[in-house]
């Protein structure tokens, strides 16, 4: 076993080639980039960790990628399960169709909101048909978790309809004969048996929203979340050394709550 | 299956490896086809010089961010970009000098002296309004007006942190409202004002928003205005407001070891031509060199009286203290 | 009775959540055929809008195709065997390696394309290529191949089959090709599809790492958006979409049939 394991090993060669090359080699040259100074401000770390402005966009921007990973983690739990167990005609195009949101860039899901949310939009109609007054909310934080939840939730539905294939129904239905309600059923076996892939997606939801940048760019909202605070740097005064340093510190608090909820849900060597 | 999706793959590089065209080509930052009426310009110019020139759309912002990141090996061969930005790449070192062949008529103090950047036209910051969507409430005349609570979630400007003109609009309403360029009190009073009344800040040009109605009163230039209503044939009207504004020059570099430097300067003598400044006039831009306007075009121009309210700022010291603004418009407009 | 009640309520808050994802892109869709959003329908359906964006466009919509293609492959080529050997390590250094893997997701594209620019724009052939995007989306869609290809890899059980193929004299990379790969045929192509979604519509990297010459779609759209009537820019969406819901349908399908297949 050892000696395959080794074996195996080779394989990675490849894949650490392109990531060593074309990853950890430019990250190197954006952290040393983090840490130059300009014009005697201290080095780009420096002026990040010290000001209120940076790290309390930064406490946003977490908050916000959790709060919609959590949500986006629910709805999509339980629509993605309704559709794994149903047949009907036209199923692959409906998921089709709510693959396709994955491949807007966040730009386009920002107008989309604006579509939905903003002033000329479906609801503003809608609120002006039955209350008199228009419901707008495409602006603020409203609107962002709406966008952010828009590209999250194909996610997690596509993942969870995958891995429902592989549920083991005759668990489910030992545990109702033996009359646990339906409730009990999906919090002590389906559950569970999502779980893995479940948190898996999860990361990779978290991760996308703390790096989402297009979204946030286009609804202009007052929240100024860390990505959009590094393409202001970036393009107004070419301050290359405090968005290297914004980059990095993201890069390593999005990688720091990873490995946490990694070390949380440790389960049995299945892939997270 | 993988042989399959190989070959497929392969038959798709070669086909489209040939894309590389043979013509003369220039490469521009932030010519973008609407903006200025670019398309038209870059049709001409390469009607009359051969040089091919593709669209682009980043801003001012994104391409000397885009030319500092690649000062090692430059694409780009000419920049179009705000008076600040030329300002700031001349800092930079990655503008090479160059002087068309208008350059005497261009007035001094829209150009570099040693050709790092120069004007090619202008343009007047005021109120743009798309008249049908603010649904029968009268179209706002001056910066005050803005202020009023009818005008609640109606009106946008641009994010001075971000953009240019969101920039342009801070130095105008400062000076409006009787600040300078080393006292940006009223400017910062002014926008925490408005933030009462539910403004939309976006970072990047709003024009298709303010056609589509989403966005009825912006903060923007008289080009785009006139273009949204003589081009575009959208009711929009155009306002400098009563307190006074701006108006900006944008300017274009040749880009420092420009990849086909002959070209670019072909490029760059066009824009400043008899024809290339012609097609700005046409655009609603002011051109550069002083020329008579079409009387058509300048008939659909504001009056002169109105522009009289828009007065000009050192362009120098504008640059100088822009990070310092938006850092305080940042942390005190919240 | 208690079931059914249940059934119409999960029925019905999986139909919102659909239409939460539908809506706002029909509404789109129909502004692209509108004359003017402004004014609504009642101004009349067009196609002048389609005409102009594929008259400006098209070269963007071949590029996109090219690249997600061109991705879809380097990825297989070095995703597959890596996931065989993150499964086969499982120890602490293969743990890490994952960890590695998602971080260009998780850091904004802007910077990893900054990174990128940084370090190999003095190449100027290479930076000015379509490659040098080909390498952005290689480096952000990876983990999206090689997690579900690891996820297939446990449950095939492939040490037993591993073990009977090695006893019948078969050499490390015979057995890799012959009963590792054909066994996760259904999580390779869920991965595939992942992954040409991912790259027809990455914008973050690109966006810095294009130049006007080797413009992608995604970044047309953005721009169309920004800059141009919303007409157009939902004319362009709907290019987009006729582009991109085919290649979906027919590799889910795919995947559905060869999945299917492996449940005998």
């Amino acid at each position: 076993m050892a000696a395959s394991a080794r074996h195996a090993a080779w394989a990675l060669a490849p894949a650490f080639a392109v990531l060593l090359a074309f990853w950890l080699l430019p990250l190197a040259h954006l952290m040393v980039l983090g840490a130059e100074s300009r014009d005697s401000h201290g080095s780009g770390y420096w002026q990040v960790l010290s000001s209120a402005q940076y790290l309390g966009s930064l406490g946003q921007t977490l908050l916000l990628a959790v709060v919609v990973t959590l949500v986006a983690l629910l709805i999509g739990g339980i629509s993605g399960v309704f559709l794994a167990r149903q047949q009907f005609f036209g199923r692959s195009a409906l998921v089709a169709l709510l693959t396709f949101p994955l491949a807007f860039p966040g730009v386009v899901v920002g107008f989309l909101v604006i579509l939905l949310a903003g002033r000329q939009g479906l609801l503003a109609s809608l609120g002006l048909q039955l209350a008199g007054e228009r419901w707008i909310f495409a602006y603020s934080l409203a609107g962002l978790f709406v966008g952010y939840l828009y590209f999250s939730i194909p996610r997690v539905i596509l993942t969870v309809m995958a891995a429902c294939e592989s549920l083991d129904r005759s668990l489910e239905e030992a545990a109702h004969s033996l009359g646990a309600g339906h409730w009990r059923v999906v919090c002590d076996v389906i559950v569970p048996g999502l779980a893995p892939a479940l948190a898996s997606c999860g990361a990779i939801c978290f991760a996308t929203s703390m790096g989402a940048f297009g979204t946030a760019f286009t609804l202009g909202t007052r929240l100024n979340v860390t990505p959009v605070a590094i393409y202001n740097v970036f393009t107004n005064y070419a301050n290359f050394a405090v968005a290297a340093a914004l980059s990095v510190v993201l890069g390593a608090v999005t990688w720091a709550v990873l490995l946490l909820t990694r070390r949380l849900v440790k389960n049995s060597g299945t892939v997270l | 299956m993988r042989a399959f999706r190989k070959t497929l793959a392969a038959v798709l590089l070669c086909g489209v490896a040939s894309l590389a065209q043979a013509a003369e080509t220039a490469i521009c930052y932030n010519c973008p086809p609407d903006w200025a009426d670019w398309a038209t310009q870059l049709k001409a110019i390469a009607a009359s010089t051969g040089v091919q020139v593709p669209l682009d759309n980043k801003n001012s912002g994104q391409s000397l961010a885009q030319l500092v990141a690649e000062k090692a090996a430059p694409v780009a061969d000419v920049v179009y970009y705000g008076v600040t930005f030329g300002l700031q790449a001349q800092k930079a070192e990655v503008v090479g000098t160059y002087k068309p062949k208008a350059w005497e008529q261009i007035p001094a103090g829209l150009k570099d002296p040693a050709g790092h950047w120069f004007a090619i036209h202008s343009g007047t910051l005021g109120i743009m309004v798309n008249v049908d969507a603010l649904g029968g409430l009268p179209v706002p005349q001056s910066w005050a007006d803005l202020l009023k609570p009818e005008y609640k979630g109606m009106v946008g400007y641009l994010d001075p942190s971000s953009a240019f003109v969101g920039y342009v609009s801070a130095v105008a309403i400062n000076r409006a409202m009787g600040g300078d360029l080393d006292n940006f009190a009223p400017a910062i009073d002014y926008f925490q004002k408005l933030a009462k009344n539910a403004p939309i800040v976006p970072k990047q040009t709003a024009y298709a928003r303010v056609l589509s109605g989403e966005l009825p009163i912006l903060v923007d230039y008289d080009f785009n205005a006139y273009r949204a209503r003589y081009k575009d044939k959208a009711n929009v009207a155009f306002v400098i407001p009563q307190e006074g504004s701006i108006s900006v020059p944008y300017v274009m570099s040749l880009v420092a070891n420009a990849p086909h430097r002959a070209n670019a300067e072909k490029v760059l003598d066009f824009v400043l031509s008899d024809e290339g400044q012609a097609l700005w006039a046409k655009a609603y831009l002011r051109p550069v060199r002083p020329m008579k306007m079409p009387a058509e075009v300048a008939a659909q121009f504001l009056p002169d009286s109105d522009y009289a309210r828009a007065g000009v700022v050192d362009y120098e010291k504008m640059a100088a203290v822009q990070e310092a603004f938006a850092a305080r418009y940042l942390n005190e407009v919240k | 009775m208690k079931r059914s009640s249940l059934f119409v309520l999960q029925l019905l808050f999986t139909l919102v959540v659909c239409a939460f994802m539908l809506v706002p892109v029909l509404m789109s869709l129909l502004a692209g055929l509108t004359r003017n959003f402004f004014v609504g329908l009642s101004s009349g359906l067009t196609f002048d809008w389609l005409a102009q964006v594929w008259q400006a466009y098209s070269p963007t919509v071949w590029l996109s195709l090219q690249l997600a293609l061109a991705c879809a492959v380097c990825v297989c080529v070095i995703g597959v065997p890596a996931a065989y050997a993150l499964v086969r390590m499982n120890n602490r250094f293969s743990r890490a390696f994952e960890e590695l893997m998602v971080l260009p997701v998780a850091m904004p594209g802007l910077a990893s394309a900054l990174a990128l620019l940084l370090t190999y724009g003095q190449f100027g052939s290479f930076r000015s290529s379509w490659l040098f995007i080909l390498v952005g989306h290689v480096l952000f869609t990876l983990p999206f191949l090689v997690r579900p290809v690891m996820a297939v890899m446990q449950r095939q059980q492939l040490p037993v089959l591993e073990e009977a193929a090695a006893s019948l004299g078969a050499g490390p990379i015979k057995r890799f090709f012959s009963v590792v790969v054909p066994n996760c045929r259904a999580g390779i192509l869920a991965g595939v599809l992942m992954v040409v979604t991912l790259s027809l519509g990455e914008f973050n990297l690109t966006w810095m790492l294009h130049t006007p010459m080797t413009k992608t779609l995604p970044v047309g759209l953005a721009d169309s958006y920004a800059s141009a009537r919303l007409e157009i820019a939902s004319a362009y969406t709907l290019i987009f979409l006729l582009m991109i819901v085919p290649l979906l349908i027919a590799l889910q399908a795919i995947s559905a049939r060869l999945s299917r297949g492996e449940r005998r």
